[in-house]
């Protein structure tokens, strides 16, 4: 039993300069990613991926694009499933700063690549472009990426069109933490770049961080009293009752005017598709009144 | 004699303290609302001013819910240090509000509908966190010390549960992070409302119970000559209590240290009797948290950083206890390790010892081959999915090895059976300094995190070796100093949580012992380092055989006491620091290890420290096997899991009668 167990460790002493082979530059194939956003564009694009990690949350934040049946999870975001991973045999891994740590090990299954729709100090509708042309060069789907890119421009200016003669209010756009805490998307996030460029304000000016959000008392959206408030699904567990006894809640300006907006799930870090699927509910709510 | 009266100076120290109340309720209220309108705000309110608004449904009940709070807790934590005779008992330190909370926690994901009666489920988990408290600590007489250590094994071993739960569902979960650190945010009356009329039956209690509870001051025989059912009255007594906490822990989340602070601040200004502490400390309680809430309004109030009082309350409040513990007069009651003749005594240690390095081989070699893959349970053979499988299999067993190691250095030391570095707050200030780093350096290289954690360790046994030095190495002493940076770190990693920022979730995992990030080389040295430490500490063994007989029996021996306790000490935060940067703080192979070797009968030091060691392998490697296979693909960390295995191992080896 020992010396089965040697020869083995013997064989991966030896094993392990070999994985570091020299990436291939040829269009991927086999792409698993980390991060929803980029799992979500690169369906956008037309790219299955081989593989996303922790797809069961996935579909309860995300929902839209839904991952195809043959999409295999990879466990939790933070540590993916190693010896699934080299099961699978991806030719190239997508991941993002937050996930750098793991990099080392990632690279010894298949090239690594980080791309960040978020950094500090950028326009994330631009990154979110400009990440959608780069997984399109590693796929090799450039023609569906320029598709992707045009389609959203094209909407993009269609709704900026139609609005422009309107005066709207001021947005809020919040996720609830519970009945009494939200967090708040401020200019860093993906969709106050979308409100941006629809000529459109976002109602949260006191800072965000890094991802594009703040956390903030209900109370202190009341700080905008002209403002509207739109809210993203899922609500924690008996939020919604819970605010309905609210008397603050009830005396809010925007509850008060009836300017709120409840969104279904839209991953709040996500690329181009949340965006346009973001400008969709967007244009919906309005024509609604 | 007046109830109610205090020496002058105490009295002068708390009309400073209702001024300063009122001063920053003035300063808060203005900030919120100009002057003008608060004549307006009392006679007709008028609710369409936002202002006015505000001021109504939430700067002012959140006001009442501090004072509310602070008072129960304070009033909570009176009570159980007269309950239970014990200085340092409170609703944090004996695991109340953690179970409260972690009730809580397990209904909103699993049986949501249970949450109509909060109150009762918090008090549900509170009650059995503090019966596991107990059955922990029954066998030592309920001594003081061991009462709270006892209960800081249950918080960790909650604490544990509940990283789990955040693991898996770390969105659904961001309402549970606030909670876990109190935040006093109000939208509205109902909470006050809901809290109120419960304080209020309660303190109808607690005025029918002052006077036998007086008696308690008098010892046992005492009262019971009076005529008084101390069982009963101690039960009632606690049971008030834990209620008053689970109602506070089911509208607010977990305040920490409120509950202890206010009563020792109240004994410390002059209050002697119980009416006077009765009195005082939920007063004084009130006055902490609302101090705290103004501080956190106007440092964090319109930030995007929502910043939970009771995070703040129990940063604040780790320090304080740090300066309590020198100050504390404790009952003598130090717990002693089981005399010899009522554990089973090997008569030769070699065979089991290599049964034991058996058995660990098997179960690495089993670990290594066997396990669940994408075509479910099988047999793997193929070197690429091995190579993930043998770090992860020798980092957790040099991680182990050197846990059981430290923890049988630390016990012996002591001679107190509930030593361990989870227990002694080492693992806990090296992931302090790892979690800073992950702040200030995403993605830092392996180096950087292994310098950073040892910094942490280091400092942590810095000040632990101090703070011994100044009392003559006090074993009791040393334990409450490592509780109290437990205590920190605890509320660093959950002020840090509910921050709620995305670099948490990769925080948590290392947090909780995952050996996922274990490379080959990592693991190598970590074997190898476990095994030089194990030789190096095989020569203390006669002093380690001595060191637990007391003060004078050593010396008598000829054992250089000051320099034996050092090199221990050293080599015990050297091993728990190199576990710690492997597997995370939060594990208790180091306190089990030693216990379980005892129990099989290895009572001589070299024998124990083998035993030890072995058996802390074999643990975490077990530990990490059940991790990466029980929710396949997803990856439970083997530290969570080794504490939650040795939890429920202590609760049942260290609580039973024999």
């Amino acid at each position: 039993m020992r010396r089965h167990w040697l020869r083995i460790f013997a064989g991966l002493l030896l094993w392990l300069p070999l994985t570091l082979h020299a990436a291939s530059e040829a269009p991927y194939s086999r792409i698993v990613t980390l991060d929803w956003g980029l799992a979500e564009t690169l369906i956008g694009i037309g790219v299955t991926p081989l593989a996303v990690a922790d797809l069961t949350n996935y579909r309860r934040w995300v929902g839209e694009p839904q991952m195809p049946p043959q999409v295999h999870n990879l466990g939790l975001r933070s540590e993916p499933n190693l010896e699934l991973l080299t099961q699978l045999k991806p030719d190239l891994i997508l991941i993002t700063p937050q996930f750098e740590a793991a990099r080392p090990l990632l690279e010894r299954i298949a090239p690594v690549k980080s791309l960040a729709i978020y950094r500090p100090d950028s326009d994330p509708l631009q990154t979110a472009e400009e990440i959608t042309r780069e997984l399109a060069e590693l796929t090799g789907h450039q023609p569906q990426a320029q598709q992707l890119v045009d389609d959203f421009e094209r909407q993009l200016a269609r709704l900026r069109g139609k609005l422009a003669g309107q005066s709207l209010p001021p947005f809020y756009l919040v996720s609830f933490i519970d009945e009494r805490h939200v967090r708040v998307y401020g200019e860093h996030n993906l969709f106050s770049a979308v409100l941006a460029r629809l000529g459109q304000e976002n109602a949260w000016q006191a800072g965000d961080n890094y991802w594009g959000y703040a956390q903030a008392g209900v109370e202190q959206l009341a700080d905008n009293p002209d403002a509207a408030l739109i809210y993203f699904a899922p609500l924690p567990l008996n939020t919604e009752q819970q605010l309905a006894g609210s008397k603050l809640w009830q005396q809010m300006p925007f509850v008060q005017q009836g300017r709120v907006y409840a969104f279904p799930p839209t991953w709040q870090l996500g690329g181009l598709l949340a965006a346009q699927r973001f400008m969709g509910l967007f244009e919906g709510a309005l024509s609604d009144e | 004699m007046n109830s109610a009266a205090l020496q002058p100076p105490s009295r002068l120290w708390l009309a400073a303290l209702l001024l300063l109340c009122i001063g920053a309720a003035l300063f808060s209220l203005h900030q919120q609302m100009p002057l003008a309108q608060w004549g307006a705000l009392i006679w007709q309110p008028d609710l369409n001013n936002l202002d006015q608004l505000l001021v109504y449904y939430s700067w002012l009940p959140r006001l009442c819910m501090a004072v509310l709070c602070g008072g129960a807790l304070g009033l909570a934590g009176v009570l159980m240090q007269q309950v239970l005779r014990n200085p340092l008992a409170s609703p944090t330190t004996l695991g109340v509000a953690n179970g409260a909370q972690l009730a809580l926690a397990l209904a909103t994901l699993y049986a949501p509908t249970l949450l109509v009666a909060r109150e009762w489920l918090a008090l549900l988990g509170g009650g059995l966190a503090t019966l596991l408290v107990f059955a922990l600590a029954r066998r030592r007489g309920l001594s003081p010390l061991t009462l709270i250590l006892a209960g800081l094994v249950v918080s960790l071993l909650l604490g544990a549960v509940n990283v789990m739960l955040m693991l898996l569902q770390p969105q659904g979960l961001a309402a549970l992070f606030i909670w876990s650190a109190g935040s006093l945010s109000q939208n509205n009356w109902d909470g006050v409302l809901f809290l109120l009329p419960r304080l209020a039956a309660a303190l109808l209690l607690i005025g029918w119970l002052v006077r036998p509870l007086r008696l308690l001051e008098l010892d046992d025989s005492g009262a019971r000559s009076l005529g008084v059912s101390l069982a009963k009255l101690r039960l009632l007594g606690l049971a008030v209590a834990v209620f008053m906490t689970a109602c506070v822990v089911s509208s607010v989340g977990v305040i920490g240290f409120i509950g202890l602070a206010a009563p020792a601040i109240a004994r410390l200004l002059g209050a002697r009797t119980l009416q006077q502490r009765l009195l005082w400390a939920p007063l004084l309680g009130a006055a902490l948290l609302l101090l705290t809430d103004f501080g956190v309004q106007y440092f964090a109030g319109n930030s995007s950083v929502l910043l939970p009082t009771g995070g703040v309350t129990a940063l604040l409040g780790a320090p304080l206890l740090l300066w309590l513990i020198p100050r504390l007069r404790l009952p003598a009651g130090r717990p002693q390790l089981q005399p010899a003749t009522q554990l089973p005594r090997l008569q030769r240690e070699q065979p089991l010892l290599l049964l034991m390095a058996l058995l660990l081989l098997g179960a690495a070699v089993l670990a290594l081959l066997f396990g669940l893959g994408p075509q479910g349970w099988s047999w793997v053979l193929d070197p690429q999915v091995l190579q993930w499988r043998i770090s992860r299999i020798l980092g957790a067993a040099g991680a182990g090895l050197m846990l059981g190691l430290a923890g049988s250095l630390l016990q012996r030391l002591t001679g107190n059976p509930m030593a361990s570095p989870e227990l002694m707050g080492i693992s806990a200030g090296a992931a302090m300094g790892l979690m800073l780093l992950l702040f200030i350096w995403i993605g830092a290289p392996l180096w950087a995190r292994l310098g950073m954690g040892f910094l942490g360790a280091l400092i942590t046994l810095l000040i632990i070796i101090s703070f011994a030095r100044r009392h003559a190495y006090s074993p009791d002493r040393l334990l409450l100093v490592g509780i109290a940076i437990a205590a920190l770190f605890d509320a660093v990693k959950m002020l840090v949580l509910s921050l709620n920022d995305p670099r948490g979730q990769s925080v948590l995992s290392w947090l909780s012992g995952s050996t996922y990030f274990v490379e080959l080389p990592t693991a190598l040295m970590a074997i190898a380092c476990g095994v030089a430490l194990l030789l190096l500490c095989l020569p203390l063994a006669r002093w380690l055989t001595l060191l637990p007989l007391g003060e004078s029996t050593p010396r008598s021996l000829g054992v250089p006491m000051r320099a034996a306790r050092l090199s221990i000490m050293l080599a015990a935060a050297m091993l728990t620091a190199a576990a710690t940067l492997l597997v995370g703080p939060l594990s208790f192979v180091g306190l089990m290890a030693p216990h379980m070797a005892r129990m099989l009968g290895f009572h001589q030091a070299r024998g124990q420290l083998l035993a030890s060691a072995l058996i802390g392998a074999l643990l975490m490697v077990v530990a990490d096997w059940l991790g990466r296979n029980i929710l396949f693909p997803d990856q439970l960390p083997a530290g969570l899991l080794a504490a939650l295995v040795g939890g429920v191992y202590l609760i049942w080896g260290l609580g039973r009668r024999r």
